[in-house]
């Protein structure tokens, strides 16, 4: 027979299994070094400059490369400062001409694509490289719709590099008549028209100098060895899992501001004043496709900082006090800030139904309670959009709110379909939204919508799609209704004010195929115009028009929430900048008490 | 038995070439013009967009040229030169990369799960209709009633994070046993449920056989019994079970790989989904119908070793 040793062998061998598990282990929260671990929510896509343009390759790319400019790092409303370029350019009368200096004595990190392993001067060629790469139509470059018809002659070296078999063998020496060096730390661009967002576009990294010999060593393989003159260099990727970056011993050197906004020195942000940088000596970076487990690595203090998933909204914020009790024993910070950008729901302005009818329009927006929505889907901390121009851009209004673009009326609404059926002829058809994925926030949010449009007599489809099926549906102009959102790159709004522009229709940013003659010729005249109050000005006028109009129903605007634990210092968060890593620094002794802290709670 | 591996080897082109000719047609034909959409950056030109289209030769005529897409599509599988991903990774090095891991999670948890059910089955089945019996198929039905996302959120909240037994999340400063012990873990609790139940009949319908009775009253012990006969005749659906699952194994688990952070095969092919990645999802799609074929023809010739009366005749 068979005896109960059997079970008690099972049962001892199940017991046994993590006590040799945890037996073995190191806990990687003991760390000696300064290190700062991080969350990325999606995998960066690239680590080459040249080809960047997500989120989460510039969060680690930030730290590798240097454009020209950048923001600073404490002072508000944003101020652009030199970053590898030596002061802010020159510009001629016309607007046309930027002369730059760049720092003399910037180094490429050391990498095998050099002469000897080292790492050479940077000089103005390898931004005109970077210029011409991004131009040269066999690299199939992300970035270069928005550099079309910018530079002299940049367009005419696209379409020289048209004739080559592949990337590698376009012959760079071409001349280039809008970027001239005029020696080897002075560079000269010449634009087609005046340009004003120049500089803020110089500030991306996308822009960054580029080794000639890093590209042509590495080849496609590129994208996962950059080589910048950066304060870090990448160390490990292990691709949609963890990347390492570690100090850059090439790195030029600077030193924490000793300015900042009101406030910042009681924060404790200016305590390192004129020190050193980078205080960090390396960034784990780990990517986290869930939420849950990114959240839990936070609270056992295995990140550092973390944005609070909306699951765990109530567990870490109260109404009242703002932290929770658990986060505050926990020695937990929180940091909020505007975070300009706006989400919304287009309508498709060619469609028959929609197109022609803006009582529908209106009452659409009419049957929409914002509020609701924002309680609903961000626990009540976004704000409501009068607008489409963000808080905490150069033109915001703060005004709009008394127009009443954002107001719900269901009653209003239901007068307004009673009209709206007029034009049409005929009761509204069912209306069909397209929806950028289907998830659960996604399928929540046209739940919520569907309900919205049934309480004034409306019925609503929605397909949830996934990103690349949404897209290209949009862009090709399928979408009746669309979700969707936007976040601005800079203080200056005139991105958002073109996905309004008839010259911008889909595939451009007008997926609403918006079109307004009047628009378009503020639009033109906005377009040269440089930051100036009659500028903001021209600006909010033009939203107010496009606002008239209703091409869509704008929602809210984010209010970003992060926290942060206390041993880690100079958290100050940034709108526009990547590469902050710098300024961070970790109090070692603290985070390795945390364990102990952990225990005395539970 | 060689006469027979060679037809069933021949029978593999057909199957092949179907499933080449249906993915090429499912993102070539339906959704080439994502992945497009998705180099050209914001706000494209439709100039920018033709340039793209032909620098990725989605401009080349659909299928019936020399230089057609779907050529270059079955020229590369065949010749294993499965090309570069959208972000210019060779598709070659992502496998290489993710197939350690997503084996790393898999196998243990095949093992596991095997060693496992079969041996809770047997149990299940000669203690039939006992207190035993009925816990662990209260187990396993209580078991398999739960979503396995469930399982995972429990264990990575109980386990990990309040009991600190296993880590939370992958972590490259341990060794991938270190960061797969959980996972394996929560994929034996999930997997054994279904498989215990199934094994549980396959074992119930030999162990009342004349066979077993034989066997006891002959004196043998009841552990001879039921490893060494009623398990031998037991087998072959065993060996269907177990063998047409291992092809699944390279392919990882997306559930567990996603929420653990195991850099594996499941991960690379959930990106290359939602990034219209067609190179990498036809890769995948082309290797994991070989492997299924391959282990199909393995799970035929294993019948014939463990049951003599059959043969490939």
């Amino acid at each position: 027979m068979i005896t109960n040793d059997w079970h008690r062998r099972l049962i001892l061998l199940i017991l046994i299994l993590p006590t040799i598990h945890t037996g073995c282990r190191k806990d990687p929260a003991d760390e000696k070094g300064m290190v700062l671990r991080q969350a990325l929510l999606s995998k960066p896509q690239t680590l080459d400059s040249g080809n960047m343009s997500d989120v989460y390759s510039m969060m680690v790319g930030g730290d590798i490369y240097e454009p020209l400019y950048t923001y600073h790092y404490l002072k508000r409303p944003y101020e652009l400062i030199p970053l590898s370029a030596d002061g802010m350019p020159e510009v001629s009368e016309d607007h046309l001409t930027y002369t730059i200096k760049i720092k003399k004595g910037i180094l490429f990190q050391d990498d095998p694509c050099f002469r000897g392993s080292k790492g050479r001067e940077v000089t103005v060629h390898d931004y005109i490289f970077a210029f011409k790469r991004m131009a040269n139509i066999k690299f199939i470059n992300v970035n270069w719709s928005g550099w079309q018809n910018k530079i002299v002659g940049l367009d005419d070296f696209h379409e020289y590099t048209r004739q080559f078999k592949d990337e590698y063998s376009v012959d760079y020496s071409k001349e280039v008549d809008g970027l001239l060096a005029l020696d080897d730390h002075t560079i000269q661009i010449k634009m087609v028209k005046p340009y004003p967002q120049f500089i803020s576009a110089l500030a991306d990294i996308c822009l960054s100098p580029v080794a000639q010999e890093a590209v042509n060593y590495y080849k496609d393989e590129i994208n996962s060895h950059p080589v910048g003159t950066g304060p870090y260099r990448l160390n490990k990727w292990h691709k949609g899992s963890y990347l390492i970056v570690v100090r850059n011993n090439n790195w030029r050197g600077e030193k924490y501001p000793t300015e900042g906004e009101p406030g910042d020195a009681e924060e404790g942000l200016l305590d390192d004043a004129g020190r050193e940088l980078p205080f960090v000596d390396a960034v784990y970076w780990t990517i986290f496709k869930q939420q849950q487990p990114a959240w839990l690595s936070f609270q056992k203090g295995l990140l550092d900082s973390k944005s609070i998933p909306k699951d765990n909204f109530k567990e870490a914020i109260t109404s009242e006090t703002g932290l929770s009790e658990e986060m505050r024993e926990r020695n937990i910070r929180l940091v909020k800030f505007v975070d300009p950008s706006v989400f919304w729901i287009g309508f498709n302005m060619k469609d028959k139904v929609l197109g022609n009818n803006l009582p529908l329009r209106k009452a659409i927006s009419l049957a929409i309670d914002r509020e609701r929505f924002i309680d609903i889907f961000f626990n009540g901390h976004h704000v409501a959009a009068h607008g489409f121009i963000a808080p905490g851009r150069d033109s915001y209004d703060p005004e709009i709110n008394k127009c009443g673009y954002s107001r719900y009326d269901p009653e209003q609404a239901k007068l307004l379909i009673k009209e709206a059926e007029l034009i049409c002829g005929d009761s509204i058809a069912p209306l069909k939204l397209n929806m950028p994925g289907s998830g659960t926030f996604f399928t929540q949010y046209g739940q919520f919508l569907q309900r919205s449009f049934e309480d004034v007599g409306l019925t609503l489809k929605v397909d949830y799609m996934d990103l690349p099926t949404y897209m290209e549906q949009t862009a090709k102009g399928k979408s009746q209704l669309f979700a969707s959102s936007a976040s601005a790159v800079s203080p200056d709004s005139l991105d958002v004010l073109g996905m309004f522009a008839t010259k911008n229709f889909a595939p451009g940013s007008n997926l609403f195929f918006y079109s307004n003659s009047e628009f378009d010729k503020l639009y033109e005249e906005g377009e040269v115009m440089f930051p100036s109050d009659q500028r903001n000005e021209l600006y909010r006028k033009m939203e107010r028009m496009v606002m008239e109009d209703y091409p869509a129903v704008f929602l809210n605007h984010r209010v970003s929430y992060v926290l942060y634990h206390d041993w880690n210092r100079n958290v100050k968060p940034h709108a526009f900048s990547f590469g902050l890593t710098k300024y961070r620094k970790i109090d070692v002794e603290k985070r390795n008490k945390y364990k102990d802290l952990l225990r005395s709670i539970r | 038995m060689p006469a027979y591996i060679i037809r069933r080897l021949l029978y593999m082109i057909p199957i092949v070439f179907g499933v080449l000719l249906l993915t090429f047609l499912l993102f070539n034909v339906v959704g080439a013009d994502q992945a497009v959409y998705r180099l050209a950056g914001n706000n494209p030109t439709p100039e920018i967009l033709d340039d793209i289209r032909h620098e990725l030769g989605y401009d080349k005529p659909l299928i019936f040229s020399i230089d057609s897409q779907f050529v270059t599509h079955v020229k590369k599988a065949v010749t294993f030169n499965f090309g570069k991903a959208l972000d210019k990774e060779p598709i070659i090095d992502k496998l290489k990369n993710g197939v350690p891991y997503s084996l790393a999670l898999t196998v243990p948890m095949f093992f596991g799960i095997v060693v496992t059910s079969v041996s809770l089955a047997i149990l299940a089945a000669f203690y039939r209709g006992t207190w035993f019996d009925r816990i662990i198929l209260l187990i396993c039905v209580a078991g398999m009633s739960f979503p396995y996302l469930s399982y995972i959120i429990f264990g990575q909240y109980f386990i990990a994070y309040k009991y600190d037994l296993f880590q939370i999340y992958f972590s490259p400063q341990r060794s991938i046993w270190s960061n797969a012990a959980l996972p394996i873990l929560i994929g034996i609790v999930v997997g054994i449920g279904g498989n215990v139940r199934f094994y549980r009949t396959v074992m119930l319908d030999e162990i009342n056989s004349g066979y077993i009775r034989t066997a006891f009253a002959k004196g043998l012990s009841t552990r001879v019994v039921l490893f060494k006969h009623l398990l031998k005749n037991a087998m072959i659906p065993i060996i269907t079970n177990t063998v047409l699952t291992l092809p699944y194994l390279c392919l990882g688990s997306l559930l567990l790989e996603s929420f653990f952070g195991i850099p594996g095969i499941g991960g690379i092919t959930l990106d290359a989904i939602e990034s219209r990645d067609f190179s990498v999802i036809s890769t995948m799609t082309f290797i994991f119908s070989i492997l299924f074929v391959i282990f199909n023809l393995i799970s035929d010739v294993c019948y014939a070793f463990a049951d003599p009366r059959i043969s490939f005749d």
